[in-house]
């Protein structure tokens, strides 16, 4: 692991050296699926980029490299991972889910709806569910129809955007249940320093995800279907069970970010979800997932999140503009995927 | 012509296209001119058919549409839809995807739309076609020739053409005037709205170079099967390349008729035209494998999917139905063939 020199992503003139690295063991990593190792360096890489970033910040300005920032730059990663966690399990099994932000609308807003009628485990069940029925519909469309996951989760987010606009009409609801803001933007007081709920939350559910991603027999066949469907299928898989399964956790994961972000904010709106479309897939990307399937971790993707972030910080320290941001961000896709994207030999 | 072999030639189906293509025919020489089967062949009559009920419908529930105040109001709705469409359609015709192109949009909208302040119109026109060019050839390059996944690559460049679109004018302005108006958006003749002149001026240019050109039997042939066409000594990358090109020109055809239908420049007006062009390609029965897609289908799903809104204001029904509905006959379109298929095959499975 360590004779793989980590590429430094930031920067977009990458010497050789770190490409002829990743590409080698890319090609070692992917036979051998079961194999952990072989994915485990991956993971690491964007968390080292997120390091070289903060380096870079503490460089710039000393008074950067503070527990505080850290915190700050790490709540505000942590949202956006949460948000990209189920996108990471559809791009794991050669999917993709554009429907994730209207699922965080709907979630957020159904459940401070519901909080009345249900009490608050009531609609903060009602409202996992209700992903979880959102994606075992995309799911058995994608599996047992046959149509494209990208169509799919477009006509199920304009779908949602009708029911959320029906059911709710632009109001907006801020009256956010005690419970959630306990787990999500209370402070907590973690071996002195004060951190948000939200923090050790995202961490613990990135360990359980991850977990089960990587020993567990569902886990393992998720990435095996997202490498080779058909391989999985004359294997003996029950390759449609395993597909809209991962569509079920993906879409209660999103909805899940959606109880957290109402939490974390205190207020839900209809377009809510509107920026997770393309950052969650963002987070995924940088994270070292492949856009083809069958690779990435959620390890990587809160690596990823956290590289965005950073960047996101030291943007508005330098005040340089969120336009500038934007362009970073492409800019960082690019390199990552110049690094590791390559379509498989065709 | 007919020793031109159709555009998409007999392809193995797949179980992942949705088409509503019979299992391909034995090649009947004689029929591939007709356009009844090209037609079929490209998946465009599920959304033709679906185009002439919803037309029916609307006329009968608003005989108004008739009018020559609310037929320019339609067009100018839909026809910078059906263009950015169009542009997404090359792009999957190619087998790509373009998530950019709501940011080639909005980048070529401020380009026209700043420029026009201090240039002539002709000369803001160019420069707002050369910015659409030049987002598509620098998606294309780093797909084609650099062999990046397309998906991706258009994901970072959204990021990046957004950034500099909000760079050039970070808030709704600009300087289109009246007379722009006026030679887009208004009233050739009458009951003759110019923007669907402009829309079918580009449509048969368009139809012309993918049906009748070298380099459009190239797209359809790269996006329907990469290794024969590679094997056939076609330049697979080269034919990538520009379609992505050719895509960013008809994406900043509907920016400036965007621009000037609303008769002002705005950096974000291009985002919403991402997920509805790629849900107007979908119902147009393209596949996103490549290979196959009607440019009449496509322009025909944009104009349902961008009037359903207008059909429903004019019923009486709240118009945020209009998501929902769209979206049922997205997948109804597209998945019906698809069950029609799997039924059938089932069907004649028991018999044989």
């Amino acid at each position: 692991m360590t004779t793989v020199a980590p590429p430094s992503s930031p920067s977009p003139s990458a010497s050789p050296s770190p490409d002829a690295g990743t590409s080698t063991t890319g090609a070692v990593g992917r036979p051998s699926v079961g194999s952990i190792l072989g994915r485990v360096p991956r993971a690491v890489w964007p968390l080292v980029a997120f390091l070289v970033l903060f380096a870079i910040g503490g460089l710039i300005r000393p008074n950067l490299v503070t527990v505080e920032s850290l915190i700050g730059t790490a709540t505000f990663a942590i949202i956006l991972a949460i948000a990209s966690f189920g996108q990471t399990i559809a791009v794991i099994q050669a999917g993709i889910d554009l429907s994730v932000p209207n699922t965080i609308g709907l979630s957020a807003l159904a459940f401070l709806a519901l909080v009345g009628p249900l009490g608050p485990l009531g609609a903060f069940v009602a409202a996992l569910a209700a992903g979880a029925v959102i994606g075992f519909f995309n799911g058995a469309v994608i599996a047992k129809l046959g149509l494209t996951p990208i169509v799919t989760t477009i006509a199920m987010n304009g779908l949602l955007f009708g029911v959320i606009l029906l059911a709710f009409n632009f109001s907006e609801l801020t009256v956010t249940p005690d419970f959630v803001i306990a787990i999500t933007s209370a402070k907590l007081s973690v071996l002195g320093i004060s951190v948000p709920a939200v923090l050790p939350l995202g961490l613990a559910l990135m360990v359980v995800l991850q977990l089960v991603l990587s020993f567990t027999g569902w886990g393992r066949s998720l990435f095996v279907v997202g490498a080779a469907a058909e391989t999985a299928r004359l294997a003996g898989l029950p390759v449609d069970r395993i597909r809209i399964t991962g569509y079920m956790l993906s879409g209660a994961l999103a909805a899940f970010a959606g109880i957290v972000i109402v939490g974390y904010y205190q207020q839900a709106s209809a377009t809510m979800g509107a920026s997770y479309l393309l950052s969650s897939v963002a987070a995924v990307v940088v994270g070292g997932a492949s856009i083809f399937g069958g690779r990435g971790s959620v390890v990587g993707t809160v690596g990823g999140a956290l590289v965005l972030a950073q960047v996101a910080t030291l943007v508005t320290v330098l005040n340089l503009g969120s336009n500038i941001q934007q362009l970073i961000y492409g800019a960082i896709i690019l390199v990552v995927i110049s690094l590791y994207g390559r379509r498989r030999a065709a | 012509m007919t020793a031109i072999s159709p555009p998409s030639t007999p392809r193995t189906p797949s179980a992942t296209s949705a088409s509503s293509a019979p299992p391909p025919p034995p090649r009947r020489r004689g029929w591939n001119s007709t356009g009844i089967t090209r037609l079929r062949r490209e998946g465009a009559i599920a959304p033709i058919a679906a185009f002439v009920v919803f037309f029916v419908v609307y006329v009968i529930i608003n005989p108004e549409l008739l009018t020559r105040f609310q037929l320019q109001t339609a067009s100018n709705l839909v026809v910078p839809l059906a263009l950015v469409a169009l542009g997404q359609l090359v792009v999957v015709l190619v087998g790509g995807i373009d998530i950019s192109i709501g940011a080639i949009m909005s980048l070529c909208n401020v380009v026209f739309a700043t420029q026009l302040l201090t240039l002539p119109v002709p000369v803001a026109i160019l420069l707002a076609v050369l910015v659409g060019l030049g987002c598509g050839l620098f998606n294309g390059f780093l797909v084609a020739y650099a062999g990046l996944p397309a998906i991706a690559v258009t994901l970072a460049s959204a990021f990046i053409f957004g950034s500099l679109a909000r760079e050039v004018l970070d808030r709704p302005g600009g300087g289109v005037t009246k007379e722009i108006y006026l030679a887009t958006s208004g009233e050739l003749l009458p009951f003759v709205p110019v923007a669907l002149v402009w829309l079918a001026v580009i449509a048969v240019g368009l139809w012309l170079l993918l049906q009748r050109t070298a380099l459009g039997r190239h797209i359809y042939g790269v996006g329907s099967n990469m290794e024969s066409v590679r094997a056939a000594g076609i330049n697979a990358r080269l034919t990538k390349l520009l379609a992505f090109g050719l895509a960013g020109v008809l994406t900043s055809f509907g920016a400036m008729m965007l621009a000037s239908s609303t008769v002002t420049g705005d950096p974000r007006s291009g985002d919403p035209y991402l997920l509805s062009s790629i849900a107007a390609v979908a119902l147009a029965g393209a596949a996103f494998t490549g290979g196959r897609g009607s440019i009449i289908g496509t322009i025909l799903a944009a104009c349902t999917l961008g009037l359903i809104g207008n059909l429903l204001f004019f019923a009486g029904v709240n118009s945020y139905w209009q998501y929902v509905i769209s979206a049922l006959i997205i997948v109804a379109v597209v998945g019906l063939p698809v069950v029609w298929r799997k039924v059938a095959f089932r069907v004649k499975g028991i018999r044989s």
